[in-house]
C-alpha cells in the first residue's frame, strides 16, 4: 500500500467507519469488541486490495457478512454472545411498553446464530430485498427465505413476549428450502 | 406490530445507541495488517530491527571469500545454499552476506498466568561451518566478519553484555550496564552496540480474554531507553525513552518487545512502533531527531532495510506482479518496484536480497530461504521449507550478519 492509498484508506475509514460499526455490532448480537474485530478484520481486507476496489463500502460489507457466516460455518463457539440473563425469565412487558419489548428483542436477537441474525440484519436493518441478500451470501434466494422463515420462529421461541405480535410477511408464506446456508467462498 | 417490524425498530435502535467508531481507527487497522503480514506478533518485533541492524551494509566489502565455504554446498556467484536443509546443519551465505545463527521459540509457561517466550540459538562456527546449539543465551547478535556475538543471558533483562567468541564458545568479556537490558544490536562497523534496556521481561507472555493460547501483552511496553555502548572500551551512556503513550494518549504505543537499532551510518538509534509514524529516530541522548534523508522510507516490520550502497529501502509486502513479491523503494523518492519474495530479509548485495518465499503448495507460512534480484524472474532456493507450526524446531528464524 503507497502513501496515497493509505491516505484515500484513512479517509474512507474516517468517514464510513461509524456507519460500518454499527451494522458489525448488530451482526455481532449487539458486541461492540465483536463488532471491532469483525469490522477491524474486514478493513484490514480491503486495504490488501485497496488499489483493486472500485466500490470500498459494499466491499467492506460484504466482507463483513459473508465473514459472519463463515465465522457461523467455522463454529468459532466464543463469537457467540454469551448473555447472563436468558429472555424467558423476563416478566412479560406491558403492551404499551414497545421499549421493553425492543429489549426483549434485543436479547433474543443477541441469542440466535450469526447465520440467522445476518440475514434477519441485512433483511430488515439494510431493507434489501431477497435477490440481493442472497447475491451478498452467495445463496439461493430460497435459502434466504427459509433462513428468515427460520430465525423468526427462533427469535418467537426464544421470547415468549413476542406471542403477541402478528406474523411477518415471511412468516405467511410456506417455505420449501430447508437446507442451510450454504457460502460460496 | 409484526414481528418484522418490531426486529427492524430493535435493530435500528441498537444501531443508533451505538457511539462513533474511535479516531485513529485506520492507523490501528493498518498496524495491525502490517503485524499480521509479516506474522510477527510483540516478540518477533525485537528480530527484525536485530536483523536490520547486521544486516544494513557497509559498501564494498568483499563478498567473494572462497575459504569460508566447505565442500559440498551447491554453490553459484557467491552463492552457498542447502536446498535440502531446513532447519539448517551447515552454512547459508549470498552475497556479502551469511546466516549467523538462527532461533526457535518455545512458550516456558512459569504460572498459571505468566510464560516466556524463550528463544533457543543455534550459531554458526567459524571453523567448522556448521550450526551448533548454545542454549545459554536469551538473545544474540552476531557482529559483521562473524567471528563475535553479544550475547545476553536468560531471565531478561540482564546486568551485563558478553561478547562470545563464537570459535571457542567461551564469552572473552562482560560489559556491565547500570540498567538492565533485553536486547542489543551491532553498528554496521561493528564497533558500537545499543542495547535497548526494560523495566520487565519483553518477551513475556500472559493469557488475553478471548485467546486460548499465550500472547504478548497488548498495547504494553516496560521498555525504558537504550545505552550506547563502545565496544572496545566497555565505555556506555544511557538514554530514557518515553514511550508517549498512556491513558491521554492511547493511539500512541508500542510493542511488549521493541528495541532500538542503530542508522546505517551509526550515527543515530531508530524503533520502530506498531502505530505511525512506524519509526522514530533519536540521538544518543534519547532526543528524538527527524529521519534522515535516505532512510525515511524504512519500514521496521522489513528486516533488510537500506541497501548497501544506501540507495535502496527493502519494503513491504506487494503481492501485484506475483503471488508472494516485496516492494523495493528508492530510498530518495521513494518510488517503488516490485522484487520477488515474501518477506525481504538481509541484502546480499546492491541489487540482491535473501528472503521468505513460498513454494508450490501455496501456503503462506510454508517457507523457505530464496535469493531473488532487483529486476529478475527467478529465485534461487537456500534452504529447504521451514514448518508452518509456531513454538517448534521446525520453525526456524534467520540472523543475518556480514560475512
Amino acid at each position: 500500500m503507497d502513501a496515497e492509498a493509505q491516505e484515500s484508506f484513512r479517509e474512507f475509514v474516517a468517514n464510513r467507519s461509524s456507519a460500518l460499526l454499527k451494522t458489525a455490532v448488530l451482526l455481532s448480537g449487539g458486541d461492540r469488541h465483536a463488532g471491532e474485530d469483525l469490522l477491524q478484520n474486514a478493513l484490514i481486507k480491503a486495504a490488501g486490495r485497496w488499489h483493486r476496489i472500485d466500490e470500498p463500502e459494499a466491499y467492506v460489507r460484504q466482507v463483513l457478512y459473508r465473514q459472519q457466516v463463515s465465522r457461523w460455518r467455522l463454529k468459532w463457539p466464543r463469537r457467540e454472545l454469551s448473555v447472563a440473563e436468558p429472555p424467558e425469565t423476563s416478566a412479560a412487558p406491558d403492551a404499551s411498553g414497545a421499549a421493553e419489548l425492543r429489549l426483549v428483542m434485543r436479547g433474543a436477537l443477541a441469542r440466535l446464530t450469526a447465520r440467522q441474525r445476518t440475514v434477519l440484519v441485512l433483511r430488515y436493518f439494510e431493507d434489501l430485498p431477497e435477490a440481493e441478500v442472497a447475491r451478498i451470501l452467495g445463496c439461493s434466494v430460497g435459502t434466504v427465505r427459509s433462513a428468515t422463515h427460520r430465525s423468526l420462529a427462533r427469535l418467537r421461541a426464544l421470547a415468549p413476549e413476542l406471542a403477541a405480535l402478528g406474523p411477518a410477511a415471511a412468516e405467511q408464506r410456506p417455505s420449501h428450502d430447508y437446507s442451510p446456508v450454504e457460502v460460496r467462498q | 406490530m409484526n414481528v418484522d417490524e418490531l426486529v427492524r425498530d430493535a435493530l435500528r435502535d441498537q444501531a443508533d445507541g451505538q457511539p462513533p467508531a474511535a479516531p485513529g481507527f485506520a492507523d490501528r487497522v493498518l498496524a495491525v495488517r502490517r503485524r499480521r503480514r509479516s506474522r510477527r506478533l510483540a516478540s518477533a518485533a525485537a528480530a527484525a530491527a536485530a536483523v536490520v541492524a547486521v544486516a544494513v551494509a557497509v559498501p564494498m566489502l568483499d563478498s567473494g571469500k572462497q575459504d569460508v565455504r566447505p565442500s559440498g554446498g551447491v554453490e553459484q556467484t557467491g552463492v552457498t545454499a542447502r536446498p535440502d536443509q531446513s532447519p539448517p546443519r551447515d552454512l547459508i551465505a549470498a552475497g556479502r552476506v551469511a546466516l549467523a545463527a538462527y532461533f526457535t521459540r518455545s512458550i516456558v509457561e512459569q504460572s498459571a498466568d505468566r510464560a516466556v517466550s524463550r528463544r533457543t540459538y543455534w550459531l554458526l562456527n567459524p571453523k567448522t561451518n556448521k550450526y551448533v546449539k548454545d542454549d545459554r543465551w536469551s538473545y544474540v547478535a552476531v557482529a559483521p566478519g562473524m567471528t563475535t556475538a553479544a550475547v545476553l543471558e536468560r531471565d531478561l533483562p540482564v546486568p551485563r553484555i558478553g561478547l562470545l567468541d563464537l570459535a571457542s564458545g567461551q564469552v572473552k568479556r562482560w560489559i556491565p550496564v547500570d540498567r538492565p537490558v533485553a536486547g542489543v544490536e551491532f553498528s554496521t562497523d561493528g564497533r558500537k552496540l545499543v542495547a535497548t534496556t526494560y523495566s520487565k521481561n519483553p518477551d513475556r507472555r500472559v493469557k488475553i480474554d478471548g485467546s486460548e493460547g499465550w500472547d504478548a501483552p497488548f498495547m504494553q511496553s516496560d521498555r525504558t531507553g537504550f545505552h550506547v555502548i563502545d565496544v572496545a572500551s566497555g565505555s556506555s551512556s544511557w538514554a530514557g525513552v518515553e514511550i508517549g503513550g498512556g491513558a491521554h494518549n492511547p493511539e500512541v504505543f508500542i510493542n511488549s518487545r521493541q528495541d532500538f537499532a542503530f542508522t546505517r551510518d551509526g550515527r543515530l538509534v531508530w524503533s520502530g512502533m506498531p502505530t505511525e509514524p512506524g519509526e522514530k529516530f533519536y540521538d544518543f541522548t534519547g532526543k528524538e531527531v527527524p529521519a534522515p534523508e535516505l532512510e525515511r522510507y524504512r519500514d521496521w516490520s522489513v528486516d533488510a532495510g537500506v541497501s548497501p550502497d544506501g540507495q535502496l529501502v527493502a519494503g513491504p509486502f506487494a503481492g501485484q506482479k506475483w503471488k508472494t513479491s516485496s516492494f523495493v523503494l528508492d530510498a530518495r523518492t521513494g518510488k517503488q518496484r516490485e522484487v520477488r519474495g515474501q518477506q525481504l530479509l538481509a541484502w546480499a548485495d546492491g541489487n540482491s536480497l535473501v528472503a521468505w518465499d513460498i513454494g508450490p503448495d501455496g501456503n503462506e507460512y510454508h517457507q523457505r530461504l530464496v535469493l531473488v534480484s532487483i529486476g529478475g524472474e527467478k529465485t534461487t532456493p537456500l534452504s529447504d521449507f521451514r514448518s508452518p507450526k509456531d513454538n517448534t524446531e521446525g520453525r526456524w528464524e534467520p540472523v543475518f550478519a556480514e560475512r
